[in-house]
């Protein structure tokens, strides 16, 4: 074989070859990594901002149904309404009370409804120290039992204070006792966690069995 | 006199030929490069000129913002607010977080993610929760991935991990370009534009608090913050790192941080240590037991866990 022509077989043979690996990778013939399917978004839920309860503060500023303070609806005025034990000196809520379920510490320390309730005007509350207080100013009910976690929460330590840090902006909004806590079983309810992180590599189809540490 | 070297045997027929292997060679080279011409991330001239973040005036800012907006309002099809917040005057931040009433519902992790644009697919997330056994405080053999029906589980407690603002970072000590420092309110911060994603900053943080984007970042339009900051939630580009930043959009407003907002236990305090009647002030005042965490790695982080006893 004479070299020029074994030079053209050989330019022959590379353009062939790039014609060919054109031609593959214009096609993907080789195909391309799938994109994995997107994770689900969180249940926007999880983002809320708002309390686990709404006060009656929430409820007159939301307008919303007040039904349930309206005492003297139900109740008649200047007659204390009378609270019955069972045999073993439980206290018997009315089943029209469904909603008050009492715990509150542990074996019912503090289930006397007139502890917090006022007898003679049932839309008051009574604290400890004798104050008569309106279902609003609830903190100062808690306060006058729950003296340390009351001034706590004054500063800002106990509960919850959103808005602004800096005080200069628009008014902080402290959440009172009772955004938290129910008063008649103040104990804080579990929930249902968040989801847990997704790993690197884990897509929507293919979830990953490993626990990873860390990350 | 030499004569002239023979010319090489180079007729019009074989420089056809070569030039004709040459051509199929440069169109296999283009089709091989077809990827990158859906590529959509290429850096503009204009982010590729930018200057350092320290060394920018306020009209290069203005621009840069302005760039970022367009880039934003480009890809997520909405119009941001990109603004640059600098550290307030006499204000250094720190972040207490009460493991007593912490249930370990991730509220904050999400809400997190929600104001700081992080990516949803693959997910980023700067908090992590770990649930450890009460009495214990080993963090290494702590689970992250439970998954009860309900939080809190009896024997458990909480310690959500996020960046601990530390005062003596070793993050910003390894960054070989200066694309990550502290300051003077604290906070620990990336420029994303001028990171170069060597990831030693992740290798350096005990806490594990550095996230790399491996991939493009994606998150769905209708979820996207609109209200970003330069050195904040703007939302960041593949290959760069990014962490908790306190929220900087809205901590240097007064604003207090997305995490605790959304806490629902109230275990999450936040605020100015400079001033004594802060929430956090009172709290290192009258609480007794504290955690640093790793502290004796010196790091000395402006993040403290405590109990309430
Ligand atoms: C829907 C009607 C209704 C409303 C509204 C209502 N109550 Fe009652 N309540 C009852 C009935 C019925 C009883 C049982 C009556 C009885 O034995 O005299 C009761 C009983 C009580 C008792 C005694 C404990 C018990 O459960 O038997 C207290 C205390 C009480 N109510 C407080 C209140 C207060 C405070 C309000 C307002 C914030 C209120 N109630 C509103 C219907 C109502
Ligand atoms: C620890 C104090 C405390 C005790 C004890 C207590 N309450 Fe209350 N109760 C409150 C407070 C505070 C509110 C207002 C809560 C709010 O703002 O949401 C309230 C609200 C109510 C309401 C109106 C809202 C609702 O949940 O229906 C009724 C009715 C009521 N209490 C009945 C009772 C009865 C009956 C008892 C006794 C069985 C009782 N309470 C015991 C503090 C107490
Ligand atoms: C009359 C006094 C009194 C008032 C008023 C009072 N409490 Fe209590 N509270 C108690 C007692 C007593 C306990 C039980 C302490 C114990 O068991 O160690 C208790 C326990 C608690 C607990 C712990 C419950 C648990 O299971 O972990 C919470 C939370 C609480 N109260 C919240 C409140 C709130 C919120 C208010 C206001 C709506 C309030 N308390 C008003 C007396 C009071
Ligand atoms: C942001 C929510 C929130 C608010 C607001 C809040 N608490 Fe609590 N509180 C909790 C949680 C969570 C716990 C721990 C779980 C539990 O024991 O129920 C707790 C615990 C308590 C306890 C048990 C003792 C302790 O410290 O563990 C008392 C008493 C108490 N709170 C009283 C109050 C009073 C009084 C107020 C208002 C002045 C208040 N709380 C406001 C969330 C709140």
């Amino acid at each position: 074989m004479t070299s020029s022509s074994k030079k053209d077989l050989t330019l022959a043979a590379l353009a062939a070859v790039f014609l060919i690996l054109a031609a593959v990778f214009l096609t993907d013939a080789l195909g391309r990594p799938k994109l994995p399917a997107p994770l689900p978004l969180v249940d926007t839920n999880f983002l809320s901002t708002a309390t686990v309860r709404r006060s009656y503060a929430d409820l007159v500023k939301a307008k919303d149904d007040l039904s349930d303070f309206d005492c003297y609806t139900c109740h008649e005025k200047g007659k204390a309404p009378p609270l019955r034990y069972d045999s073993r000196q439980n206290l018997i809520v009315a089943k029209e009370h469904a909603d008050v379920v009492m715990g509150h510490g542990s074996h019912g320390r503090n289930n006397n409804c007139f502890n917090c309730h006022n007898e003679t005007n049932l839309e008051l509350l009574q604290s400890r120290d004798g104050r008569q207080l309106r279902f609003s100013d609830s903190p100062q009910l808690c306060g006058s039992c729950h003296g340390p976690t009351y001034r706590d929460w004054e500063t800002g330590v106990h509960g919850r204070t959103g808005g602004y840090w800096n005080r200069t902006g628009e008014p902080t909004d402290r959440k009172a006792c009772v955004n938290c806590h129910d008063p008649h079983s103040p104990h804080f309810p579990g929930r249902h966690p968040a989801p847990g992180p997704h790993g690197l590599h884990e897509t929507a189809d293919a979830p990953s069995t490993q626990p990873e540490t860390h990350r | 006199m030499e004569t002239p070297e023979p010319v090489p045997d180079m007729n019009r027929r074989s420089f056809l030929r070569t030039s004709a292997v040459l051509t199929t060679g440069l169109a296999a080279l283009a089709a091989s490069l077809k990827p990158l011409m859906e590529m959509t991330d290429f850096p503009t001239a204009e982010r590729f000129m930018q200057k350092y973040y320290k060394e920018m005036s306020k009209t290069d800012m203005e621009k840069v913002l302005k760039r970022i907006a367009d880039d934003v309002e480009q890809q997520y099809g909405l119009r941001p607010e990109v603004r640059d917040y600098k550290p307030l005057n006499g204000v250094e931040y720190v972040y207490c977080l009460n493991l007593t009433r912490c249930i370990g519902c991730r509220k904050c992790v999400h809400a997190c993610v929600a104001e700081n644009n992080q990516s949803r697919s693959p997910e980023i997330q700067y908090i992590r929760v770990l649930k450890l056994p009460h009495g214990s405080l080993d963090i290494e053999k702590a689970d992250h991935n439970y998954a009860p029906e309900s939080v809190p589980e009896k024997g458990f407690f909480y310690m959500p991990v996020q960046c601990q603002q530390c005062k003596n970072p070793p993050c910003v000590k390894v960054c070989p370009v200066h694309a990550t420092w502290q300051e003077t309110d604290g906070i620990t911060v990336i420029d994303y534009d001028w990171c170069i994603g060597c990831r030693y900053c992740e290798a350096a943080c005990p806490y594990w608090a550095r996230r790399f984007n491996f991939t493009k970042p994606s998150i769905p339009k209708e979820r996207i913050n609109p209200n970003m900051s330069y050195l904040g939630n703007r939302p960041r580009r593949q290959g760069v790192m990014e962490k908790c930043h306190f929220c900087i959009q809205r901590t240097r407003q007064g604003k207090y941080p997305a995490c605790l907002e959304v806490c629902p236990t109230g275990a999450r305090k936040f605020g100015n240590i400079l001033d004594p009647s802060s929430e956090v002030s009172h709290i290192l005042r009258t609480k007794r037991v504290f955690i640093q965490l790793k502290e004796e790695m010196g790091t000395n982080p402006r993040f403290f866990y405590y109990f309430d006893v």
